[in-house]
């Protein structure tokens, strides 16, 4: 039987629109039963699947200027398929490449805390439990049941919503098909951003809103030809599938290591 | 027979082979691991039907739609209503929160009454029968010896059934004083009334207009409805629409603003006044609109060319007088441009004239009450109750002046100055207040100069609290009658802030009420019955519900259906029939007042020896600073530049903290003429030197652990400056020092 | 060096006082085992049927709490009354999820009053129908919560009849005792009524493997979700390594693309 073309979920975010609000992170803890704690103002020690971080341009007063970066995971596709930087240091079998839809996985269960796939996340976007998740008295009724609340002593991380996937696909089953529309599949971050800064969905599709907005280039490991379009740190090939856009030149810069004097690399040519 | 070592090892050796021939080792290894991967104490959460539930969100005036999702009788989550006309399927950070305090520690759990000192937390239960009882005959005895106008009643909003329930019991009870806490929207229907001779709030149709001039208000950090904003912004992105920002701090808005242009604080209205000059001179302004709809340009107009050209404005302001010309053209030359004003948030009213003069320049480009300009919105007379019967005793009691002021012959334009009342409490120059009822309201948290409002309230012998949590004014009330959460109970939300079109949401029960709480709506209505006499007539539902439903006539059906009801032939008046001022136009000089749209500073506290620097608030939309604080989830998001442990953190210029003597995260006394704390100091380059900068929203001293205690309130370093037309708080900060510790 | 020499020195002699030890002690062994042979068999094959009888017998007694199902249910009794089997009372919500075991809200249409003289039913109607109480129902295939099972996907997608995997529960006239796990307070269902999980049906355990089993047969050509527990990829690798070429592996994959989404299943 033939295969299908697999997918490659992947997001964009407009950092033209974000306005650094936070929906995203908390819809993602809503969504996710992250736990949290009394002082959470240690940001290496407080887990935020999708982070915002503040970017300055480090210019003097009055032309100094902010932008806001959610970091969620990048789930890194690597220079073949699975070699994301986590996936192939977990001695554990615990973070996982999905080929069907190109999402990295975690299983709590299996995870033994060792902690390597966070040293290798170039992302920081792993997080240790170190304290056994309390919800004060009453408030584990809110708790979704679509996720495992995580126990002390695992990593977790953004999923991209995976649940939200399998319960899509359930309901898709019901009317007789497998595959699933665009809308049918969407993040908590992209649903409840306000900016609509967020797009989700399949990267090798080209009648899905991502694929149209970042142009990934499959030549070069899905590289953006958006002029506009980056992803975090490109030249270490990780291969991220969440591409961002900035009409701001110190933001584009800023997602990468760059020298003082280098310009952003030019986009390999292709005149074909 | 003789057991040897040799015959216990063969033993034990026989043991050995047939354990690991038995299942045992290797289930039990199964079995433990499968303990060690789900521990008992870790919660599992328990499946069941999915379901949703439309509703509204209460917990700021914002008034967005939520779709609850429900596991069987659980709530799990609360997203954006698709389709709603306020916020279509978005969501703000604190919105997303709302089951943390639905089920969170921060409820009141069962109706309490104080025992020990005011403030201690020392509480007992108390039956309701006994709870309402015991407010009735307090209320009673008060009336019965003509002090029925001693009575007053603070909420946050002055519109819907619940504070109109409010309202009618004052009334019928023989009170003046029911006050609302005040924003940029009492200075916005000010001037509406003295511009336009309406009573009506300010509706801008954001989603229309191409150029927004925003005098410091925060479009994308909870100016207005936030989320409907932060829509509008994304809506401007694509369509080319331009913002420009004047303030003088990079705040979130200014950072995603077309152009940010920092004005020395608290001049904006002289840059107001600065581009009418512009636009006059150049005749840029609508002259279709100005000569046919307005009363008083040409006073108004010799007024702005006199004093206020380019020249002295770029003095006073601090802006390049090329900036302010080319700022005043693109402004009269955009085909839909809008004014705006309210700093921040918009929490403090602010100068009235400021506002004035800001909204002249709205007049001048002639988008008054049309698409993509703003609208007076009146609010849909929903709420048609028969007239209520007062007896004698109401009569003279409603006569009394207002505590605050509001309505005096000082103030004779405002409604409610609720920032007036500590003052007027403690010098007690009018009459004492002798019992309060706080609605949906936080005063003790959200009002200036913390320590003159504890003062007054200690004054106050008898203060009853409907808070569904404990807040601070909760905690330091002597009876609390929690009322259910949101998420427990039906409530029409009227429009929200800002809307340029009329819009009742409703709120609805989602889950059952968890805890032992009772519908404001009902407590007043068993209150009136407890009363007697006259006031029980005025009230004649059975039960809150039975009052909505009946209110809201053929709008409950839509509602429930639909979750909110919106007026689509709300149609809009012409420039003919908009004016119900004494010349039936615009006025740029208002006959009434008879005072000029002018510049005059506010005169901040503090002088210029003592306390060099200058001290402005900052609003994020992370850090709720209303009725309700920030829930776990929220605090999560708060930067670890603006919290660190227990320390907030001030924006202060790199240049301006080194003639301080100060570095990056050292801590600092910060000491205004009102109040001190210890701040940790933050380098900021986005903020104008000689300017220090604090977030409000921190410093709870209730609601639960995981908000009290953190940082700073905003509230206790400054006081309120009255507006000389209005008796508004017009205080946009005050002078400062910054010493290390 | 000499300090070298000494250390040296005073190792050979310490071995040399062990050996002659050893030497002695054979001697004493050689003595006893004349008289003792029997005997040592004799306690070998006692700790061999005791641990035997301890590990098959003893153990799963200690091990499995029993508990009574609060109402003894019938189900061939109510699959004769209904027309749509299984899916019945156990049926698919709109949304694709399960709904599992029925909730009184389905039982109410038909026991809304006591209908036979079923002790059971008198029960259920006093105890729970009319006090509008759920019924405690103890469920005898209910995963850990790491586990994520589709219904759908099996049942709607892949046309999986009930009986593969739940077996022939339909036709029981009781409801068996509920053994539960001590240590994990899982159902026995899950590790399979024989304790030395030996299986003669698909339905006899729902361990990972078994999932696994069925997958590897049924899924491993047509997609690429075949299960890889860590036990059948072991399998997996030494038959690779035996006979390269035979095992069902993906071919082509490297370490790291042969494991594939555990997360299909688990959450």
């Amino acid at each position: 039987m033939k295969h299908k073309k697999a997918k490659k979920y992947g997001m964009v975010i407009d950092l033209d629109k974000c306005t650094g609000c936070g929906s995203c992170m908390v819809a993602c803890m809503a969504e996710n039963n992250v736990p949290f704690r009394k002082d959470e103002s240690n940001k290496l020690l407080s887990i935020t699947w999708m982070r915002v971080y503040k970017l300055t341009n480090g210019k003097p007063f009055p032309n100094t200027d902010i932008c806001y970066l959610p970091r969620p995971c990048m789930h890194c596709e690597g220079q073949h398929e699975g070699h994301s930087p986590c996936v192939t240091v977990c001695p554990a079998i615990a973070t996982d490449y999905n080929i069907e839809t190109g999402i990295v996985s975690q299983i709590y269960t299996r995870c033994f805390g060792c902690r390597y796939c966070m040293a290798s996340c170039p992302y920081h976007a792993r997080y240790f439990n170190w304290w056994d998740p309390v919800w004060p008295d009453g408030m584990e009724k809110y708790l979704s049941p679509n996720v495992s609340p995580r126990m002390r002593g695992v990593v977790e991380k953004c999923s991209f919503c995976f649940h939200k996937y399998q319960l899509a696909k359930e309901k898709a089953f019901m009317k007789g098909r497998r595959e699933l529309k665009e809308d049918e599949y969407q993040t908590a971050c992209t649903q409840a951003c306000p900016a609509d800064a967020i797009t989700f969905g399949d990267l090798n599709n080209p009648n899905h809103a991502v694929y149209r907005m970042a142009k990934p280039d499959p030549k070069h490991h899905g590289r953006p030809t958006n002029p506009h379009a980056f992803r975090l740190l490109e030249r270490l090939g990780t291969n991220p599938k969440v591409y961002y856009l900035s009409s701001r030149e110190w933001v584009r810069r800023a997602g990468d290591n760059y020298l003082e004097n280098e310009s952003i690399a030019k986009k390999p040519a292709h005149h074909e | 027979m003789k057991i040897d070592r040799r015959s216990f090892l063969s033993f034990l050796i026989g043991g050995g082979a047939g354990t690991a021939l038995s299942p045992l080792p290797w289930k039990l290894m199964d079995d433990s691991s499968i303990w060690t991967q789900m521990w008992p104490w870790t919660p599992v959460p328990e499946d069941g039907e999915a379901s949703y539930v439309n509703s509204a969100c209460t917990l700021c005036p914002g008034g967005c739609g939520i779709t609850v999702r429900k596991i069987d009788d659980r709530a799990v989550k609360i997203e954006g209503m698709k389709g709603h006309p306020v916020n279509n399927g978005g969501l703000c950070i604190l919105g997303l929160s709302g089951l943390q305090l639905l089920y969170g520690p921060t409820r009141v759990k069962t109706p309490l009454k104080r025992v020990g000192k005011r403030g201690q937390g020392s509480w007992e239960k108390i039956s309701w029968k006994d709870a309402i009882s015991e407010v009735a005959k307090i209320l009673s005895d008060l009336r019965s010896t003509g002090q029925s106008h001693t009575v007053g009643c603070i909420s946050d909003s002055d519109r819907g059934t619940v504070p109109r329930l409010f309202e009618r019991f004052l009334t019928v009870y023989g009170s003046p004083n029911l006050m609302r806490t005040s924003s940029i929207i009492d200075s916005y229907e000010l001037t509406l009334h003295l511009m336009q001779g309406v009573q009506a709030s300010p509706g801008f149709d954001f989603e229309n207009a191409d150029f927004i001039l925003s005098f410091g208000s925060g479009i994308i950090d909870g100016w207005g409805s936030p989320v409907r904003m932060f829509r509008a912004n994304s809506a401007w992105r694509n369509t080319g629409g331009k913002i420009i920002q004047i303030e003088p701090r990079l705040s979130n808005t200014a950072a995603k603003s077309d152009k940010w242009i920092p004005a020395n604080p608290g001049t904006e209205a002289a840059l107001a006044l600065g581009i009418a000059h512009v636009i006059i001179k150049e005749s840029l302004y609508d002259a279709e609109f100005v000569d046919n709809y307005s009363a008083g340009f040409e006073d108004w107009k010799r007024f702005v060319l006199d004093k206020y050209g380019p020249d002295s404005v770029a003095t006073i302001t601090g802006i390049d007088n090329t900036t302010i010309i080319a700022l005043a053209r693109s402004f009269a030359r955009a085909s839909k441009p809008l004014a705006i004003c309210g700093r921040g948030q918009g929490t403090t009213p602010g100068s009235l004239d400021e506002c004035t003069t800001v909204h002249a320049l709205n007049a001048l480009v002639g988008n008054i009450n049309k698409q993509g300009g703003i609208f007076a919105v009146a609010e849909p007379d929903y709420i048609n109750w028969p007239e209520v019967e007062m007896d004698a005793t109401a009569a003279i009691g409603m006569q009394k002046d207002r505590l605050d002021g509001a309505g005096s012959k000082k103030y004779p334009f405002s409604r409610y100055l609720l920032n007036r009342l500590p003052q007027a409490i403690n010098s007690g120059e009018k009459y004492p207040l002798k019992a309060l009822f706080v609605g949906d309201a936080n005063p003790l948290y959200t009002m200036s100069d913390s320590k003159a409002v504890k003062k007054a309230f200690d004054k106050v012998p008898f203060v009853v609290s409907f808070s569904s949590y404990m807040n601070e004014t909760a905690q330091n009330a002597d009876l609390i009658l929690p009322n259910h959460a949101y998420l427990e109970r039906y409530e029409d939300i009227p429009t929200p802030p800002g809307m340029p079109k009329p819009v009742i949401s409703l709120t609805r029960p989602v889950v059952e009420p968890q805890l032992n709480t009772k519908h404001t709506g009902d407590i007043i209505i068993l209150l009136a019955k407890a009363m007697g006499g006259n006031i029980a007539d005025a009230f004649a539902w059975n039960s809150y519900d039975a009052c909505l439903k009946e209110t809201l006539g053929n709008k409950w059906q839509v509602m429930i259906k639909k979750g909110f009801w919106s007026y689509p032939d709300f149609f809009v008046q012409t420039h003919e029939e908009s004016f119900d001022t004494i010349s039936g136009k615009f006025e740029f000089v208002s006959k009434e007042t008879g005072s000029l749209k002018q510049f005059k500073p506010v005169n901040i506290e503090g002088d210029k020896t003592n306390y060099p620097l200058l001290l402005m608030p900052y609003d994020s939309i992370r850090l709720a600073n209303g009725v309700i604080g920030n829930p776990p989830f929220v605090m999560k998001s708060v930067d670890d530049t603006v919290l660190k442990g227990n320390n907030v953190f001030i924006e202060i210029n790199p240049k301006t903290a080194g003639e301080q003597g100060l570095r990056e995260g050292q801590l600092a006394m910060l000491s205004t003429p009102v109040g001190k704390a210890k701040v940790k100091v933050h380098l900021f380059d986005g903020i104008m030197p000689g300017l220090v900068a604090l977030p409000r929203g921190l410093g709870h001293t209730a609601f639960d652990d995981y908000l009290a205690g953190k940082g700073i309130n905003f509230n206790e370093l400054i006081g309120p400056v009255e507006d000389p037309v209005s008796g508004l708080d017009t205080a946009w900060g005050i002078r400062v020092k910054l010493a290390k510790v | 060096m000499s300090a070298l020499d000494d250390n040296a020195k005073e190792i050979a002699e310490d071995a040399g006082g062990e050996e002659i030890a050893t030497s002695s002690r054979e001697i004493n062994t050689k003595e006893q085992d004349n008289g003792a042979g029997g005997p040592i068999i004799l306690f070998f094959i006692i700790g061999l049927f005791a641990s035997l009888i301890l590990g098959w017998v003893i153990f799963p007694k200690l091990l499995y709490s029993k508990k009574k199902q609060p109402i003894d249910f019938n189900h061939v009794l109510h699959v004769a009354e209904v027309e749509d089997g299984c899916e019945s009372c156990h049926f698919f919500r709109e949304d694709g999820t399960y709904s599992g075991v029925p909730k009184l809200e389905q039982c109410i249409d038909c026991h809304d009053e006591i209908q036979g003289i079923s002790h059971d039913e008198i029960k259920f109607v006093e105890k729970y129908v009319s006090k509008g109480r759920e019924v405690p129902w103890l469920i005898y295939s209910r995963q850990p919560d790491c586990v994520f099972f589709s219904h759908a996907a099996h049942v709607k997608a892949a046309k999986i009849d009930c009986v593969t995997c739940h077996g022939h529960i339909g036709e029981s006239e009781n409801l068996k005792i509920y053994e539960e796990s001590r240590i994990t307070g899982y159902s026995r269902d899950i590790w399979g009524k024989s304790i030395g999980g030996f299986k003669k049906n698909t339905w006899d355990r729902m361990k990972m493997d078994d999932c696994a089993e069925c997958h590897r047969k049924n899924t491993a050509n047509i997609s690429r979700t075949g299960v890889k527990t860590p036990t059948n990829r072991l399998i997996g690798h030494i038959i690779d390594l035996v006979s390269p070429g035979t095992s069902v592996s993906n071919k082509g994959g490297s370490v790291q693309t042969e494991r594939d989404a555990c997360f299909v299943c688990h959450k």
